[in-house]
């Protein structure tokens, strides 16, 4: 998975349980711990959605900043990283609906930077028809497409995550890959390749 | 297969999808840390209010108490302070009445969280609550109103009990409080001595 290699984790679901229970009586060293294991990914995926730093930063704080608040109403039915990410989720389709920033892209500097620096792993044209592509898809798909083919989110987790059944997930991202092959035609001879 | 060739394909072009920056991980969590703070500061809960309210008729109990404590020096003694009724207020009635404001409170809370329990509906306000009935529990004890030795016994069980709510964490520890009070009679002792009626100096002698 994208964004497991950077995350320190939990030594087992026993200790999550016990910061979990610490945490809920207010232990700051306890919140710092389960945040210093999920705020990657969080942050990681509130990034991918938002495309810019600021939203991130906002999207992942109010994350855990509700997280904490609700800890008492974490009943340990789903695992703790599910009922986060349902949270991180809903904040950031949330905020991005309520701001709508998304829609302004801090492309040219970094593509450019991108370009000189990764070749032909991925063309820039490519890239760049893929980010237009991939923004123009409807929220439904665009989030389960990052969460999995971005991300590499499982289809239970973003089951877990949106409030869905797994097919929904699966149905959601063969529509966004459909949706990309299509605007994404003119280089079908070149990937055939 | 044209189809797997593209999903490959696209997996890898899609990583480049607005690349995170590294985790602003201790900016964010100073941020949190400051909102968590100052939403603490800002938001009394309720069962905080109800435990301010408890402490501070322990402090105005015991701040009277040693008021109207024999003094040898001249001091006016408690024979000269005269009660609202015009009846005089003797030595410890003070803590009595503290005393049993914290009894009726422990009462409720006592009664709330049994029927909470066994409709397994307890949540963690129940333990935040006990840690404060805990340090009354050991103000009462430690003032002359523990010297009661019916009281004390009582303070006692209700100490244990309170540590134990204190600690809860799962459905089969409130199944083990409810056993204990039970087979103690504490809700029952509780009850005998908390009296009809508001609480006020001059219907002192209940305890």
């Amino acid at each position: 998975m994208n964004a497991g290699a950077a995350v320190p984790s939990l030594r087992s679901a026993v200790e999550e349980r016990e910061l979990i229970a610490r945490a809920r009586l207010g232990d700051g060293t306890a919140e710092r711990a389960l945040y210093d294991a999920h705020v990657d990914r969080v942050y990681r995926l509130s990034y991918r959605l938002a495309a810019d730093d600021d939203l991130a930063r906002d999207f992942t704080q109010e994350t855990f900043i509700r997280a904490f608040a609700r800890l008492d109403g974490f009943r340990g039915e789903a695992a703790f990283s599910t009922w986060l990410h349902r949270i991180a989720t809903t904040v950031a389709l949330n905020g991005l609906r309520k701001v709508k920033r998304f829609h302004r892209r801090e492309a040219e500097l970094d593509e450019a930077a991108e370009m000189v620096s990764r070749g032909r792993a991925a063309e820039p044209d490519l890239k760049s028809r893929l980010r237009q592509a991939i923004d123009a898809l409807p929220v439904g798909y665009r989030t389960v497409f990052v969460m999995h083919d971005v991300e590499g989110y499982t289809h239970e987790e973003i089951a877990g995550a949106l409030g869905v059944e797994t097919g929904t997930s699966k149905a959601q991202l063969s529509r966004a890959r459909a949706k990309l092959r299509e605007a994404l035609a003119d280089f079908a001879g070149e990937w055939a390749s | 297969m044209m189809h797997d060739r593209f999903e490959e394909r696209l997996r890898d072009a899609a990583r480049d999808y607005h690349t995170p920056p590294p985790v602003p991980r201790d900016e964010m969590w100073a941020e949190i840390a400051a909102r968590r703070e100052a939403e603490r500061t800002r938001v009394v809960r309720p069962w905080m209010r109800w435990g301010m309210a408890a402490a501070a008729v322990l402090v105005l109990g015991i701040a009277i108490g040693r008021y109207t404590a024999p003094q040898r020096d001249g001091v006016p003694t408690a024979s000269d302070v005269v009660g609202a009724a015009g009846t005089p207020i003797a030595n410890g009635d003070a803590y009595r009445v503290a005393a049993r404001q914290y009894l009726s409170r422990t009462e409720v809370f006592l009664t709330g969280f049994r029927a909470d329990a066994r409709r397994g509906k307890l949540d963690s306000s129940f333990t935040a609550s006990a840690r404060n009935l805990l340090i009354s529990t050991r103000l009462i004890l430690d003032s002359p109103a523990g010297q009661d030795p019916r009281l004390r016994d009582l303070l006692e069980d209700l100490e244990l009990v309170l540590a134990q709510i204190a600690q809860y964490e799962h459905g089969d520890d409130a199944q083990l409080i409810d056993q204990g009070l039970d087979q103690r009679g504490v809700l029952l002792r509780l009850r005998a001595e908390i009296p009809a009626g508001p609480a006020t100096p001059t219907q002192g002698g209940a305890l």
